[in-house]
């Protein structure tokens, strides 16, 4: 029983992570009704960007709000060179341009700081709490995770329901026609979907790489999770993409915990499976059914 | 009948599109023989990796291009087939199947098998999906069955992986048992070792192939010292084989690759001034200078891609290539009249999932290892890149995807050299501009190369016919 409080507890941070970046595909289907298969390489590269300011400045808040603002100018920039001009030819050239750029980024990134893993220094202690007489699976660091990740999610939160850009984000998502003709300007609110997602996905790297360690290919897993999450939630919904991102992390933790960490991508796609095959559109989600 | 109505029958009516397409691939095999025989045993493990590749990619033009379905699992499919053939053939080869010898062709139907019942499992799954979903899955696919080896250490050896002893044809290693050589039937790879030109060109097999040859050749062949033999094969030999092959080898042979291969080993068991009689193994005359790994895994690679080639033309051509196309491009029409587009996706990832396996297969004996850092995400997007940059929906276009895949990486390795290009640059180089040809074909050219030069040769048709232009 320990032990499984234990896996509990220790699947909150990862959790907390594929949560956000479950938020950051979200975030990119509800400005464009597309997946963006290369949140985690934008993630990934924002993150090396991060590693870098905090290697040369030692200050890692610095280095968070450094990867924060390369996530939205990444976010915008990819939006621009590669989705803009494909979203309207084809859905099956729309996901294969989004794996070009994953492609392309961990290429760069290899290119730039080579393919060997780098440790990333936490800002507080990542060692266990000890209370109450005994270690627990959490620390410091772990309590910080889940802070940002909460400010994070208040946040969008209440960009969502309390400000007029959140309003207008909502209607462009909901129907872009009817957003258009009442004056919204429905591309300014896509540009600022796909930013806030690279912020949110960069923030969510920032958070993982002192855990994992950080390679170009490091996050790849990380997608898969945050998938599963984001299409179990439903992808449209927020409240879904949080829910399912921290679940999905709490399983893992248990899978790894009872049996072995490398069956946790199988228990993920096992997850994944199911879900597309009980309930395909989603836990929590709005829209009606898809065609054929 | 003027030509050009018998042209057209011969077009529409089934049976001879096959034949027509047999005449091609045959062409394309014999051609391809002709090349691995005559080229540096390097580039013929280009030509191994090239045909691989081929073989996988005619899968996703299938899935990818006529289908519809982006997938990311094929090189877990890969995997699964490759798994399954080190599997069988390290354990299973004393077991005989049917009463015939263990051997390597059987452990190629075993991998197809494998991959027909996951892809049908993981095509049943992916005929409920579409688009991103579809991606999603298969995504998951290509990170989670690479981590299965993991699981099972003792059987799939884990992350090393296993070592396997490819099953080479009679005699490849050891020549004592070279003349009995009919089990290699079927297989392009022969008898390397009987064929007394061994001795003249590569050295380090004259003794063998010598003492060899003497078993043969007492009657014929004064059984003297080791050095007057050799002579008197660079006399006759060359010379009299050489001209055969010319004459009468191509009017012989027609289209079939394999029965000039099955002759082939003839030749040392009938004797050896009778030359006269082997028309056959002219044409796989690079065969015979002794036995060179790498051509025979080019021959098998190119046997597995021509026969998966000519199966994918017959239904790419046929009924089920327009069931696929009408699924692809309106399932609701499709569905009005009367196709099942569950059942057509489902039967393409099936096909797909077929041709990857025996891809699977065909790169551990290439490699002569399994693991699963070979068939990790990395493969399944190079298989992607592969067909978005030739052309999603053309055979020709998933040729030129492999020769891409496998050549891109040798140019910026050459040009690195000269450059002197740092070793984290040159080893990423190749990936950046697959991901940015990748985003730049999907953003100018949907087509790839061929589905652009098609587009070419229509316009300018169309110039042409029109009255006004």
């Amino acid at each position: 029983m320990t032990n499984f409080i234990d896996y509990l507890l220790g699947g909150f941070s990862s959790g907390a992570v594929i949560a956000l970046m479950a938020l950051a595909l979200v975030l990119v289907w509800r400005s464009t009704r597309m997946v963006n298969f290369a949140q985690v390489g934008q993630a990934m590269f924002t993150t090396y960007i991060a590693l870098t300011v905090l290697q040369s400045t030692g200050n890692w808040l610095l280095a968070l709000v450094a990867a924060f603002g390369a996530g939205l100018v990444l976010g915008v920039l990819v939006f621009f060179l590669v989705i803009r001009p494909v979203k309207n030819s084809d859905t099956t050239g729309a996901i294969i341009a989004t794996f070009g750029v994953l492609i392309s980024l961990q290429a760069a990134a290899g290119m730039i700081w080579g393919g060997d893993p780098e440790g990333f220094i936490p800002p507080v202690s990542n060692a266990g709490l000890e209370f109450a007489g005994r270690i627990w699976p959490v620390s410091w660091y772990d309590i910080l995770v889940w802070s940002v990740t909460a400010v994070l999610v208040v946040g969008l939160t209440l960009l969502f329901t309390r400000t007029s850009l959140g309003l207008s984000m909502r209607a462009s998502a909901f129907n872009p026609e009817v957003a258009r003709l009442s004056g919204v300007r429905v591309n300014r609110m896509l540009i600022t979907g796909w930013a806030i997602a690279g912020a949110t996905g960069a923030v969510g790297g920032v958070l993982i790489a002192p855990v994992s360690t950080i390679s170009p290919n490091s996050f790849d897993i990380l997608l898969v999770f945050a998938f599963t999450a984001a299409v179990i939630g439903g992808l449209d919904s927020l409240i879904g993409a949080v829910t399912f991102g921290i679940g999905t992390g709490l399983v893992i933790s248990l899978v790894s915990g009872y049996t072995d960490a490398s069956n946790a991508p199988v228990v993920a796609l096992v997850l994944l499976a199911l879900n597309l095959l009980v309930k395909p559109d989603g836990v929590f989600s709005h829209h009606g059914a898809r065609s054929v | 009948m003027n030509t050009v109505s018998r042209v057209k029958n011969l077009r529409t009516f089934p049976g001879n599109r096959i034949l027509w397409h047999a005449v091609i691939v045959g062409v394309v095999w014999l051609l391809l023989l002709l090349l691995n025989n005559n080229i540096d045993p390097l580039y013929s493990s280009y030509l191994a990796l090239v045909a691989m590749y081929a073989t996988a990619m005619f899968g996703m033009t299938i899935l990818v291009g006529l289908s519809g379905q982006v997938s990311l699992g094929n090189g877990a499919l890969m995997a699964v087939g490759g798994y399954v053939f080190a599997l069988t053939s390290m354990n299973w080869q004393t077991v005989p199947i049917f009463g015939w010898p263990w051997n390597a062709v059987w452990s190629m139907v075993f991998a197809g098998l494998g991959g027909i019942l996951i892809g049908g499992v993981v095509g049943g799954l992916a005929a409920r999906l579409k688009g991103p979903y579809l991606a999603g899955l298969t995504l998951g696919l290509a990170v989670g069955v690479p981590a299965i080896t993991n699981r099972f250490p003792e059987l799939l050896g884990g992350e090393n992986g296993l070592m396997l002893t490819v099953p080479y044809p009679e005699g490849g290693y050891a020549a004592a048992s070279g003349f009995d050589s009919t089990d290699s039937a079927g297989d392009p790879a022969l008898d390397p070792s009987l064929d007394p030109n061994a001795v003249v060109e590569e050295d380090q097999y004259a003794e063998l192939d010598l003492s060899e040859f003497d078993q043969g050749t007492d009657a014929e062949l004064a059984p003297g010292d080791m050095l007057t033999e050799e002579d008197l094969l660079t006399e006759e030999d060359l010379l009299t084989e050489e001209d055969l092959l010319t004459e009468e080898d191509l009017i012989s042979d027609g289209g079939s690759g394999t029965d000039g291969v099955d002759s082939g080993v003839d030749l040392g068991a009938d004797s050896g001034a009778d030359l006269g009689t082997d028309l056959d193994s002219g044409l796989i005359d690079g065969f015979d200078s002794g036995f060179i790994i790498e051509r025979w895994q080019a021959s098998m690679a190119i046997a597995v891609a021509c026969l998966v080639a000519f199966a994918a033309l017959n239904l790419i051509r046929g009924r089920q290539g327009r069931v696929w196309k009408a699924v692809r491009d309106d399932p609701i029409a499709a569905a009005v009249v009367g196709i099942s587009p569950s059942g057509s996706k489902v039967s393409a990832f099936v096909v797909s999932s077929l041709f990857a396996a025996l891809a699977g297969a065909v790169f551990a004996q290439i490699l002569s290892f399994i693991g699963p850092g070979a068939f990790g995400l990395g493969l399944s997007l190079s298989l992607l890149v592969g067909i978005v940059l030739g052309g999603r929906a053309s055979l020709l276009g998933a040729i030129l995807g492999a020769l891409i895949i496998v050549w891109l990486p040798e140019l910026v390795d050459g040009l690195a050299g000269e450059r002197g290009w740092p070793e984290q640059v040159t080893n990423n180089a190749p990936n950046l501009l697959y991901g940015l040809l990748v985003v730049a074909v999907v953003l100018a050219a949907p087509g790839g190369i061929t589905g652009t030069i098609r587009g070419w040769v229509d316009k300018a048709r169309d110039k042409a016919r029109s009255p006004l232009s």
